[in-house]
């Protein structure tokens, strides 16, 4: 196997054809839509089965053979979820710590994308293969480590804490992503601005980031995304004050069925704004999928 | 750039990735080499962690099921990546909705996505799947205690949340073989078939190698999934090398971070040499460069 990323990016482009594929078509045959209707369907099944089963009540919900209608549905597992846990404040957690990370993996991997596309050199090449390694290293072997600094730190169990260490698990990936966005911005631009006039800084933030919208909102859906639904980090990281949804509905499942359904209810709750932001989003995800990056 | 700017413009990024990646790293390469606790300063004891889990079977069991469970994966996510590719290559107007679809299983929180995957084969909510067995006359299976089907079940989920992504990928590349090539084969009187063999295939073989060593990257490293997947993970053997770490290393009290750090290591090492492609292929970029 043999690949740079250049080949990479010269067979991925961007996600310019498959997202903007209006163009004209033969219909598709028959059974090619029939095969694809019936995966999407496939697909989904996980996914419709929960809703059914959080949203049956709770003495039809768990019954062998399933009940498959003549029932009400009911919201009450969404309502005792509310009312007997401590749902709020581990979705407030979550939502926090996926906001601030983004935010700060933004910040500085901007900056750094930039300077790593615009600085041909075997230190850039050698900064990048150290992302890559960092990137795919088992998760833990950075974890473990960091909850020991945590503790030593006294930031164990904070928002914080759990938001800065998935700034660094992400970087690796926000700024090869980044980079490859920037690749693509002819260096011509920079040279203009520089005759301007234009310091460094003056061009990233005038010429560059206006360019890179599309590019800088890929990453941060993508950061986004990741921060939101991380388990393992936060397994490890938070206790009590600072646990996030993921950790909750991982507890919960272990227990009786009404607190797994409350477990279930937790998951619709946290899957449905991801789902949202795929759909909405389609377009960045595809972007980032095809532009050679990869799930942190 | 002169080198000033680009060090400038670096240093918050190479910051964070020091003292948050590498020095950490750092730790678990001098922990593997040490009898030691959380908060502790450990006591050196050479290579005495990588014996342990060398000849430990819980471990070896691990790692035959992580890699086996990878390779299957991997095959699958590749066969049946190209098959969905070719065919949403001849959607029109419908792509983005079945795109959209599609990519729900990839985004889903991985945790939450297996609790998904999993209700629909535990008898505890009806188990849809055993139902069906038994209506095309099949046998109940145990999903969450029998080893071969419990591993079965990880399979078809990694399958489920990663095949949206090599799907993607391989779309992509499908999009980046010229007409010519495939008119060419036409005209040379080649078959559908033959076609996607000898022509399509090699031409993106690139994008297949990208497929293939992130998917195996990804498998290798499961943990999330098997929480709601294989309660009984340890029991009957279905663990996998992550899941193993986290239970000397951290659950339960466990505190064996000497060993849990030598496996990660061991890990580390592994993905090295799997990496070394794509690192020989930068640092080529990088000469073409300058």
């Amino acid at each position: 196997m043999s690949l740079t990323t250049a080949e990479l990016r010269s067979t991925t482009t961007t996600a310019g054809p498959v997202v903007s594929a209006r163009r004209k078509r033969t219909r598709p045959p028959l059974v090619t839509g029939i095969l694809l209707g019936a995966l999407c369907l496939l697909f989904m099944s996980p996914f419709i089965w929960m809703l059914l089963s959080v949203t049956k009540p709770t003495d039809i919900a768990f019954k062998n053979p399933p009940v498959l209608g003549g029932y009400t549905p009911t919201f009450q597992a969404f309502v005792d979820l509310w009312e007997t846990t401590y749902f709020a404040s581990y979705l407030t957690n979550t939502v926090v710590v996926a906001i601030v990370s983004t935010i700060i993996a933004l910040v500085i991997g901007v900056p750094a994308a930039y300077a790593l596309s615009r600085f041909p050199s075997y230190v850039s090449a050698i900064l990048l293969v150290l992302a890559l390694v960092f990137r795919s290293l088992p998760r833990f072997a950075v974890v473990l480590p960091m909850y020991d600094i945590s503790r030593a730190l006294g930031i164990y169990d904070t928002t914080f804490a759990m938001a800065i260490a998935l700034v660094a698990i992400n970087q690796p990936f926000t700024i090869w992503l980044l980079r490859n966005f920037f690749a693509e911005i002819p260096r011509e631009l920079d040279e203009a601005a520089m005759i301007d006039g234009c310091t460094r800084i003056g061009i990233l933030r005038r010429v560059m980031i206006p360019l890179m919208t599309p590019g800088i909102a890929t990453a941060g859906i993508f950061v986004f995304l990741f921060a939101f639904q991380e388990y393992l980090t936060a397994v490890v990281l938070t206790d009590s004050s600072s646990k996030t949804v993921p950790v909750f509905i991982a507890t919960q499942l272990g227990q009786t069925l009404p607190m797994l359904q409350q477990a279930g209810a937790a998951a619709m709750l946290l899957t449905l704004p991801v789902v949202a932001i795929a759909f909405v989003a389609q377009k960045y995800l595809v972007a980032g999928l095809s532009d050679g990056s990869v799930k942190g | 750039m002169k080198t000033r700017e680009f060090w400038y413009l670096m240093a918050p990024s190479l910051l964070v990735m020091g003292g948050l990646l590498a020095f950490p790293l750092f730790r678990t390469v001098q922990w593997s080499l040490e009898e030691v606790a959380y908060g502790t300063g450990g006591s050196f004891i050479g290579f005495d962690n990588y014996a342990a889990a060398l000849t430990d079977a819980r471990f070896g069991r691990a790692v035959v099921f992580t890699i086996s469970t990878t390779l299957i994966v991997t095959a699958i996510l590749l066969v049946l990546g190209y098959l969905i590719a070719v065919g949403l290559n001849r959607l029109g107007k419908t792509r983005p909705l079945v795109l959209g679809i599609l990519l729900v299983s990839y985004v889903l929180p991985s945790l939450v996505a297996a609790v998904a995957f999993s209700w629909l084969f535990n008898d505890n909510f009806g188990g849809v799947v055993n139902r069906l067995i038994e209506f095309f006359g099949g046998e109940q299976v145990l999903w969450f205690t029998d080893p071969f089907w419990n591993q079965v079940l990880i399979i078809a989920n990694e399958v489920w949340t990663l095949q949206p992504f090599a799907m993607l990928i391989i779309l992509a590349g499908l999009q980046g073989v010229p007409e010519e090539i495939k008119e060419a084969a036409r005209i040379d009187g080649a078959n559908g078939f033959q076609t996607h063999l000898h022509i399509i295939i090699p031409t993106i073989r690139g994008v297949m190698g990208f497929v293939t060593l992130i998917a195996i990257m990804d498998v290798l490293r499961v943990f999330d999934s098997l929480v709601a997947l294989s309660p009984q993970a340890s029991v009957i053997g279905n663990e996998s090398i992550q899941l193993y770490v986290y239970s000397v290393a951290f659950a339960n009290g466990a505190q064996n971070l000497g060993l849990g750090s030598a496996i990660n290591v061991l890990t580390i090492l592994i993905i090295l040499v799997m990496l070394i492609p794509f690192i020989r292929g930068i640092f080529k970029e990088a000469k073409a460069a300058r």
